[in-house]
This record gives C-alpha cells, structure tokens and sequence, in this order.
C-alpha cells in the first residue's frame, strides 16, 4: 500500500502545447513514454496530488487547450456543436446555448465553482468518464453525440455508447475528443436537469438525473431520461423511456414513470450515499425533472 | 499605525507558508496507510538516494533524540480512570490511525521531499481496528496500548447536587439517548511553521502558526531535552485555529530536523494532511434519564456521555480534559435539584481529539437542551415557555450553580425574548397547518445556552495565570505584549481599544504586538481572551495610568484628581489650555526626569517608568472552584424548510442574541457570532469524519470534509444585550464559543419541529439529506404499519 | 524540464525560465515573483485561497499549469493597489469587517472582484454574490460580513469610485 502523503509533486513533465489538430496528430507519432492529454488541468492536478494517479518514469503533458479548432461553439441547421476544449462558464453564458438547451446552462452552473467553471472544459468532463460527471446526464437526454479524431479517421459516436466504466470510455489514446454535438431543443421539446448532494453548492452529485420530453397534443412522443452517480457510468434508462412512448403527458403518468427509473438502476452504496438513498433520489428527481418539462410545455 | 486589517488585505500578511530564510530545508511527513499496524520494517535508503534529500528521520531517531511528548494534563487521582500513553512524536514500533506520520523527509526543496516521500519504503503487519468507542469499551476489542487494561482511557463521575432528591420528587422521568459525529476545525490554512535550531548557542527559535506559543515552548523544551530559556516561540500571521493550532507535536519533528541538519527547515501542512493527522472534536454518545415535574420543573439528570477520543498520542490528556466541561455543562441556565453525570472516554484508531470551538461545553448543553425539547413536547409545552419557567433570573446573580461554576450575571429570559420576537416566531407557527396543506415542511427551533468562559483548571497546562505588559516607548508610543495570538478573533484590535480607553490615547498609537513565548498564559482557548488576556491588559493599563498621573501632574503641576486624559492628551480641568502629548510626557519621564521635572519620591519608586506587567486571575476561582469566569449568554431560534422527498434543509432565518457583558467591540463580536453559527450549522448539516471499516478517513479534503458555502450559509441576525460581568476588569465575558453551541443544537431542533408530522426525534447529527430521508422513509414505513 | 514562459503580472511583464511541472500558484510565490497574498492550501483547487484573475476571469492559480498560462494576464490582489492605497473593494472589506484571519481573503477579494467588473446591472442580489464566491471557502466569517463588503464595493462602483 502506497505510503499516505498530504500532498505529492507533480511528476517530471515535457509539456507541449500543439497549437492546432494537424500538429497533435503529429505529436502522436513523435512522441516517447507515457503522455496524457489534458485541457484544463482540473482533474489532472488533483488526481497526481492525492496519488490517484503517478507517474514515476516522468510523464508527457499534452495540453490541447489553445487548438481554436477545439473551443467553439455553433448552432447549424438545427445542431449545436460545441468544442470539446470550451470552458464550462463559457458554454454556461452562451447565447447559444441558452436557447437551444437551458437545462445544460443550469447543469454546468451546479458545477464546481466559477474558478474551476473557468478554466475546466466540457470535453474533459466527459473525457474523465466519471459516474458523477454532471455534464453528461443533460448531455444524453439532449440526445448528444461525441466527434472524436484519430489519425486516421473522425466518428461520430453516440454519448450512450461512448462510456465503457468508471473512468473508461471508448477512446484509444491516440485519439482525441473534438466536439460534442446535439439537436437544438424544439417549442415541444424541453430538457431539466437537477442534482442532490450533501450541500448545495461546490458539491459532487450523490445523485444527478437529466429529463427530456417530446409532447405533442399532450402526448408523450418522446423522453430521455439520464441519471449519474447510480452506476458504473453515467446511464439511460430506456424502459422508464419507453413507458412514456405516446402515453398522455400527465403527472400521474410521469410520476408512474420516475417509480420504473427507481426499479430499472442498481446502484451502489460509497462514501457519499447509499444505495437506498440514490435509488429513492433517483425517483424523485426524475419525477422533478420530467415535471419541470411538462411545466415548460403546458405553461 | 497601519492596521491589521489594511496590512493583511494589502498583501502584507506573513503567515507560515510565506517564512523564508536563506539556505531553508523543507520537510514533508510520510503517513501510515494502515490505521493500526506493526512498523516490520522501514527504509529510507531509496529515499536519500533522490538528489537533494538532507535526511530521513523516522521513530529511530524520535527515540534517540527526544523525551516522550510530555504529560499535559493528569487526573489519575479522585478514584476516576486517566490514563496516558508513552509515546514519541513518531511511532518506532507500531501505529495506531490512519495517516499517523512514520518519517519526515528534509529536503532542499518541498518538491523533492514530497518526491522522496513516496519512496520511503515500511513494510506492516496490520493489526484489527478499533473503529468506534462503544466497540473499543468491548472487553474483546483490540487493545491499543498493551500497557493498558483496556481502551478505555478516562472515566469521570461527578455529583452535582442532590442528584437521588431530584429523582425522587420527580412526576415523570425521560430517556434521551443523542449521538454528535466527529467533526474538525478545519481553517482554511494548515499548520506550518519554521525552525531554527543554533548548534553554536543550542538554542531553539521557531516561528509558525502557534495559538499557544507559552505552551508550545514549555512542551517542545521537554521533548527536546532543553532548558525553556533557551526556546524562543513566536507566533506569524495565523490563518484560523478554532483550537486546533494549540499543541505542538509535529513541530518537534520540525526542532529536530533543524538540530540535525543545522539548517532552518520549514513544514507547511498540506489540508489533506491536517484533516488526517490534526485534531478532531464532538464523536460523543449521550445516554440517560431527566427527572423533571408535570408542570415543567425541571429536576434532575443522570446521564453517561461516552467519547471516542481517537488516539491517546500527542497531546498527554489535554484532549481528555474536554471531557469536564462536557459533563459541567449540562445544568446550562437553569435551576437544578443535582445531577449524576459521568464521562467516559475511548481510545480508538482515529486521529487524535484536541480542542476545537466548544470543546466540549457545547455537548453538556446541546444534550441538555435536545432533553427539554423533548420533555416540552411530551408537556404539550413551547420550547420557549419550559425554559422560561425554569431559566435563573436576573436577581439572582452571581449564581452558585450545582456543578460549582459561579454565574457573573446575565438576563436570560430577556436573551430569548428578544430572539423570539425577531424571528416572528408566533408568526411562523400561526401558517404552518397553511404549509403542510402547500406540502412545506416549515419548522422553528429555539434553543438558549451559557457560554463557559475563560478555563482555569488545576492539574493540567490549562492553569489560567495570565500576564500581559503595557508599555509607553520613549516616543509616546504604546506597546502591549500579552499571550492572546491574533487568529481572527480580533485580539490586536480589543486590545488597542481596551489600552485607549483606559489611558485616552488614540487607538492609532496602540501597538499590540505579535505573540511569543516570552509572555505566561494559555492564549486565546476557551475563549479566554475577552476574560484573562483582556482582564491582565485592563489591569496593567490601569496601573500605568496611574503612573501617568503622577508623573504628568508633576510636569504639569497640577492636582493629579484634576488631569483628564482624552484625544492622547494630558491635562488639567482647572488648565485644559496646558497640555502634554504622550510624546512629551514620555521624553520628560524618561530623558529629563531630574530634579526639575519630577520629584524625588517618584524618582525614588521608579514611578517615572511607564512600563507595567501584571498578571490576572479569576476572583471566583480560587473560593469556589470555579473552572470559569464568565458566562454570556446566547439565544437562538432558526426557521428551516426540509425538503421531506430528497432530506436537503434549507434555512430560512436566523436570529441570534447575544449577551458579552459590556462589547468591546461590535463589529468584531458580531464577526464571531456570524462564524460560530455557520461552524455550527456545517456540523449540524454536513461535516462529518468518515472512517471506513479499515479505519481509513474517507472524508479527508474540502470535497468530501463539507464546511458550509457562502451559498449554504444564511444571513443571519444579530441582536445585544449588554450585562456586565462583576467579574472582569472590562466588565465583558468571553464569547467566541456560545454562537457555534446554540447553532448547531438549533437546527437540528429545527428539523425537528419541522417533521412533526412524523414523529421523528431528530437527535443524531450531522443530519445530512440522506440522513432526513431515511428518518422520513423510516417514519412513514411505521406508521403504515400501525395502521 | 525547464522552460520559458511569458506573463504579465500586475501589468508588468515577465519573461520566466520556470519548471515545467510548476503551477502557477507555485510561479507566483517563488522568490521572484514573490506574490505573497495568493496563499496555498488544499493546492486542488478546492478552497479558492489561491484565487487570481487570469485573462480577466478567475481562476485557482494552483490548479493552472504555469506552462499553459503563457502568455495570459495575471492579476493578483496586489495588483488591485494603487501604490500604498487600498483599492475600494479592499477599503469594503476593512470597513465592513469582511475579514479575520485574512487567510482566504486576497482569493474572495479577487472573486468579488471579477464579479463587479463585469456586473452591469443595478441590482446584485445577496445570492447573485454568494454564487461568485461560492469557491472561495471561509471558516472565520460566517460571509456575512463579506457579503457586506461586496455589496459595499458595488455600491462604491456605482458612485465612480473604482478601478
């Protein structure tokens, strides 16, 4: 067992800085020994100094945090694209994507802190894979894809199918996430997002759960319904979705549907909750924030 | 002269992470991952090998070179339990928590020595863990000093009264059974400090985040094997203590690096590290019976509060000694027939229990006022009303309370009025049948406690003598030395304040200056410093203010019943146009004294030198017991909503009141309060030290450790009354602790009141979301069965 | 592995040669540059005690790699001075209190700061200035008095007096 230190040095680092895709691509080739890719560096740092992470023969930092091919944000046709190295608080003042998803502004905005929002990215936040990654569950009930660049190739995966566990994704690690996308929110659309922890603010999710609904002529047509921090990565739950498929968009119905999201998830007792209490928060904010949709909707 | 506050904001602040001295060796402590273990083996030669490591030391060399920490507070007399342990600074053989320092690498740089840290290679034999003290009392729990019969360490009984009398003319008898988890202080800045030890003159210099320097000095001399003479402690810019930044221990490691390597070496302690190896507070399980009568008079208590007071390591029964005022305090401020407390602590693989912000006084009370919610329930009576029945009254003072404490003087039912009316408490109940209909879980809780203050207790380090000088410079500038370190509490500033007030010179020309070993007294501890320090400068300013008279009547000329001193001017009534400067008073004084200045009889007494230092102690202590001086008062009422589906609860308005005896000054009294309370509400909500079955801390940094945010903190309200204390030389009592007493009892008897609905006793902290919800799951699950 | 990093500190820039596993907060405190108030504690990015504005916005120093801040713009709570005089949200904090041990307050101060400068409504709310400083911790205060002192500094900014 590793020895307890407060905290430890950063290891010995070749930084590079590789100022557009071209020279990263490059970079892979070229490079020697362990390397990491890294944007903001806000989980980096805090996972060497509590020894999660060590590197002892030295390590390569790649900071792809000034490629502008990377920090973007557009709505095009209906899609909104945001590059995967935008800062959360720059994503959170969007105009953009204010209007097209809300729920994602408001999800960024429990994130953290300002400082951490500032300099930590979207694409970090899913790159990392946690179970607790606040940014993902809004980002699957928005139904969002990753674009994800190799040497070779670009592809476009769907969100998910892009976590393999807790703190796996899909990426080889000579390929890099490049965007995130989705479907901008249409009048009969609405997506919310709402989270629980043991304080309000500054606070990792026990349980966070994201909500989107399709209502025409008060008709469920469609619902996504994401969850984080109840199991090994952040999920869907496609019964409880399907439950809603053209069911009339009442709250008793969307209440009936939060109970099946309570029985579809196995979640987990850790320091931060019990299984009990994730899988009974899960029902409720579900219910919440399915509510907060159909409040949108029938105003 | 520039003020503190301006000084700090400017950038100027140096605390013990800014110390820096030409050819400084930094040092790094390497922990134990095991919580109780046998030290098999520990090599450092991987460690020394990395370039620019000066040395490793381990508990080898503790034992080589150093005393065992020594013995800081002994009760073993009186027929009660008190053990202690022999133990180093740094285990040679075996460690018993989580975290427990095994070797301390110095380094030229920090980098490298954390880098070396890693590579300092033990090898265990873990051994079983001790995790709680209802466990450790078990007679099959493992041991953790083998010289002891079992864990239990301390084992206090006390009668206060007419404990049986009480019972027996009780009506009706309650079972209260409450349970505080373990909790830390947690400033923002660690511990840190740097030593300098000089081979040529063997002498010891260290400067660093000391609250204690006097302690500090006495406790590392006896380590190091030195003569105190020949320790100089000097307290920097401190970065928050609350109790925590009192005893030293690491810092002896420090000491010894320095004298081994001659280099001054500096330790600045990581967050992480300070939760893990720094002092821990609350972790108490109450269990007894309140006798009281049917129309609310309270009667009596037999009561056992069981404390797991981690490791007996480092600091030699001054953590023990919490357990006394947590069983003094029960009686609180009412009136009492006799109690039978008794207080137990247990040994436990956890860090060690020092002294945090309440220190105990603040378990006695919140037990006692979690009881008399309950008996008000069960009476069908408002918290209010079966305190108000039962409170001391204002003609009462100075009160010989059961437990032998002398209360100065207060107005307690008038405290808790005020609370009430400012919280529109009659207004809040009056629309909560309307909230239940609306599905708002809406609650009030009131709670009113005494704030202990000012500790003086035989036995122990915690003696009170407190000395304090007052000095006017040849310039007519002011200097005051005293052992109240400046942590936040605003020691500079009432100490200015209380030394212009009484000589009339301008606040300005005040300089109190930076704590060191060289002055007696504890320091600021049990909020002390508004009561002994504050006393010792009053007493010592006075002194001189008479020498001023004398002296300045001479020069002047004048009847010395005539001078006033106002503005930093000297003169007479009959005269005002003729005056003296402290400039001026103190060059003549000390540079023209001679036969036309003063006269013989002062020049005789050395009257002419404005210098004074005095000691202060407490007049009730010595005749009655006393362990305390004064006691302010507080009341509380809070409103909270429980969200009853996800157990999160909001505040929705905090009123406190507050009575210091006369306030020396608001703005900083008010500053105390609003950091109290929230202290208190992160205890009552969300701080909680989390131990897993391995005995590992799972709660160990800002992201798991959850102190309150900004965003979580309420605004909070603020009333005085102002009673003076007979007893001080200011007429104000210490109160840094009474806010963190009433706020974290508040709240949960918000909570409460706000699940009546459910019948739930909320007598657990911290009550956590989850915690609410499993209460309110539980709840319903019964009454659906009763039904 | 050294390396050359470009920064401007306080509106003076500095060409560094600066490890390339240092922090900026690890930069700012060196002897050279000597930024005392950025003030180290948890050094992951919890606390906000080492809180500076870098390119306007602000930032936990400790949690920046000093090497991916060049070229950016650095503004500590020194550099918030005029000379010797204290800048008006300073003055805030001393009148009002907004500070004990004065531990976390050069990284509150440089929140609130960011949270004036760009603040262009009349109207700040109590929970619009706990929001902004909700990373930057104090266990001394309770924030009352320090929201106190933000709601004075924008007040001050409204009547002309700020820089």
């Amino acid at each position: 067992m590793k020895n307890f230190v407060g905290s430890r040095a950063l290891p010995d680092l070749v930084y590079h800085c590789p100022e557009n895709m071209n020279a990263l691509m490059a970079l892979f080739d070229t490079i020697q020994g362990e390397y990491k890719i890294v944007a903001g560096c806000t989980d980096f740092i805090p996972a060497v100094r509590g020894g999660r992470w060590s590197f002892n023969d030295g390590l390569s930092l790649i900071d792809i945090k000034k490629i502008d091919e990377l920090n973007f944000i557009k709505e095009t046709d209906g899609i909104v694209t945001i590059g995967a190295v935008t800062p959360l608080s720059t994503i959170m003042s969007s105009d953009i994507v204010q209007k097209h998803a809300p729920g994602l502004c408001h999800a960024m905005s429990t994130m953290a802190s300002p400082q951490v929002r500032n300099v930590g990215t979207m694409g970090g936040n899913i790159a990392m894979s946690s179970p607790a990654g606040d940014t993902v569950p809004s980002l699957l009930a928005l139904g969002a894809s990753v674009i994800i660049k190799g040497k070779q190739e670009e592809k476009k995966v769907a969100l998910d199918q892009f976590f393999t566990g807790p703190g796996k994704n899909i990426m080889a690690s000579n390929e890099v996430l490049k965007a995130i996308e989705f479907p901008a929110l249409k009048a009969d659309e609405s997506v919310h997002f709402q989270k629980i922890g043991t304080r309000d603010a500054v606070i990792i999710s026990i349980v966070s759960a994201a909500s989107f609904l399709k209502v025409e002529n008060g008709v469920c047509k469609a619902a996504r319904i994401a969850l984080g921090s109840v199991a090994p990565t952040p999920i869907r739950v496609p019964k409880a979705e399907a439950f809603l498929k053209n069911k009339p968009a009442t709250r008793e119905v969307l209440a009936q549907c939060a109970e099946l999201v309570a029985r579809e998830i196995s979640p987990i007792t850790d320091l931060r909750a019990s299984a009990d209490y994730r899988r009974d928060l899960s029902e409720t904010l579900s219910r919440r924030t399915l509510m907060a949709c159909l409040d949108d909707l029938n105003p | 002269m520039e003020n503190r506050e301006t000084r700090l904001i400017s950038g100027k602040g140096q605390y013990a992470d800014d110390l820096d001295f030409p050819g400084m060796a930094h040092l790094v402590f390497v922990g134990s991952p095991h919580a109780h273990a046998v030290i098999k083996r520990l090599e450092v030669d991987k460690a020394l090998k990395v370039p620019g490591v000066l040395t490793v030391i381990t508990g080898q060399e503790m034992v080589k070179y150093t005393n065992p920490l020594p013995v800081q507070a002994n009760f073993k007399s009186k027929g009660w339990t008190w053990r202690l342990a022999h133990v180093y600074a740094m285990p040679k053989d075996k460690v018993r928590w989580y975290g427990e320092p095994v070797a301390a690498v110095v380094a030229e740089d920090e980098k490298t020595a954390r880098k070396a840290a890693d590579l300092v290679e033990v090898e265990y034999e873990p051994l079983a863990v001790t995790g709680n003290a209802l466990e450790a009392l078990e007679p099959d729990a493992p041991k953790l000093y083998d010289d002891w019969e079992d864990n239990k360490q301390v084992h206090l009984k006390f009668d206060f009264g007419e404990p049986e009398t009480a019972f027996e003319e009780a009506d009706q008898v309650m079972h209260i059974k409450t349970r505080e988890g373990r909790v830390t202080g947690l400033p923002i800045e660690g511990r840190g400090c740097v030593a300098n030890y000089n081979l040529k003159k063997d002498t010891l210099e260290m400067w660093g985040s000391f609250q204690t320097p006097y302690l500090a000095r006495h406790n590392i001399a006896a380590t190091l094997g030195m003569p105190e003479v020949k320790v100089k402690i000097n307290a920097v810019d401190i970065g928050g203590a609350f109790g925590l930044k009192i005893h030293a221990w690491k810092e002896n490691v420090v000491a010894l690096a320095s004298k081994l390597t001659g280099r001054h070496v500096k330790w600045f302690e990581p967050q992480k590290d300070f939760i893990v190896t720094g002092p821990h507070q609350r972790d108490v399980f109450w269990e007894g019976d309140v006798a009281f009568k049917n129309d609310g008079t309270l009667l009596g208590v037999k009561a056992t509060v069981t404390h797991d007071l981690g490791v007996e390591s480092t600091n030699k029964g001054i953590a023990a000694l919490s357990i006394f005022p947590a069983c003094s305090a029960v009686p609180n401020m009412y009136r009492w027939k006799g109690m039978h407390i008794e207080g137990v602590g247990a040994a436990t693989n956890k860090s060690f229990y020092c002294a945090y912000r309440g220190y105990g006084k603040d378990k006695g009370i919140k037990f006692i006022e979690h009881a008399l919610n309950q008996i008000a329930r069960k009476l069908g009576m408002t918290p209010e009303a079966i305190r108000l029945k039962n409170y001391i009254q204002p003609d009462e003072f100075p009160y010989h309370q059961i437990n032998s404490y002398v209360y100065d003087s207060g107005d307690y039912p008038g405290t808790l009025k005020k609370a009430l009316d400012m919280a529109n408490v009659d207004e809040v109940r009056a629309k909560k049948e309307q909230y239940l209909k609306e599905g708002k879980y809406i609650g009030v809780g009131v709670i009113s406690a005494i704030e202990p203050a000012g500790v003086a207790v035989p036995n122990c380090q915690m003696g009170g003598i407190t000395q304090a000088r007052v000095q006017i410079t040849a310039d007519g500038t002011i200097e005051v030395h005293s052992d109240r370190t400046e942590i936040g509490q605003g020691s500079e500033a009432s100490h200015a304040i209380i030394v212009s007030n009484i000589l009339g010179c301008n606040r300005e020309d005040v300089l109190v200056k930076p704590v060191t070993s060289d002055y007696i007294g504890q320091g600021p501890l049990s909020s002390r410093g508004a009561v002994y320090p504050a006393s010792a400068v009053a007493k010592a300013a006075k002194i001189l203010k008479k020498k001023v008279s004398q002296c300045a009547a001479a020069f002047l000329k004048v009847d010395e019943a005539s001078l006033v001193m106002e503005g930093g001017l000297i003169f007479s009534s009959n005269n005002p146009d003729e005056k003296l400067t402290y400039k001026e008073l103190a060059e003549k004084s000390y540079f023209f004294p001679g036969p036309r200045g003063l006269p013989p009889e002062i020049l005789k007494n050395h009257d002419h030198l404005l210098d004074v230092t005095t000691t202060w102690y407490s007049p009730t202590t010595p005749d009655s017991g006393s362990s305390y001086t004064s006691f302010c008062t507080s009341a509380d009422v809070a409103v909270v909503e429980v969200d009853i589906d996800t157990g999160a609860t909001k505040i929705i308005k905090y009123a406190h009141v507050h009575d210091a005896g006369t306030i020396i000054d608001k703005q900083i009294v008010d500053g105390q309060i609003h950091g109290g309370i929230v202290q208190g509400i992160g205890e009552a909500l969300s701080e909680r030290l989390d131990y897993n079955e391995k005995g590992q801390l799972m709660t160990s940094s800002f992201s798991t450790y959850l102190i309150p945010t900004a965003v979580e903190a309420p605004d909070i309200e603020v009333a005085h009354l102002e009673t003076p204390s007979p007893f001080t030389e200011t007429g104000s009592k210490g109160m840094g602790e009474a806010p963190i007493i009433g706020s974290k009892a508040v709240i949960l008897a918000a909570i409460e009141d706000a699940l009546t609905p459910f019948n739930i006793e909320v007598n657990e902290s911290p009550a956590t979301p989850e915690r609410v919800r499993s209460w309110i799951v539980a709840a319903r699950k019964e009454q659906e069965e009763s039904k | 592995m050294k390396m050359p990093v470009t920064l401007n500190i306080n509106n003076t820039t500095w060409n560094l040669d600066i490890d390339a596993n240092a922090t900026l907060l690890e930069v700012l405190r060196n002897n050279v540059l000597n930024q005392q108030s950025v003030h180290r504690s948890c050094e992951e990015g919890e606390c906000g005690a080492c809180t500076v504005l870098m390119d306007g916005k602000p930032v936990n120093s400790c949690l920046v790699m000093a090497a991916s801040a060049q070229g950016s713009t650095i503004i500590t709570s020194e550099g918030l001075m005029r000379g010797d005089e204290l800048h008006p949200l300073m003055k805030a904090f001393v009148d009002e209190l907004g500070l004990q041990c004065g531990f976390c307050t050069p990284g509150m101060v440089m929140s609130a700061y960011a949270l004036i400068n760009q603040w262009e409504d009349e109207e700040l709310s109590d929970m619009d200035i706990r929001k902004a400083i909700e990373g930057n911790l104090c266990r001394c205060t309770g924030y009352v008095n320090i929201v106190n002192s933000i709601r004075r500094a924008k007040q001050a900014k409204d009547a002309g007096n700020w820089w």
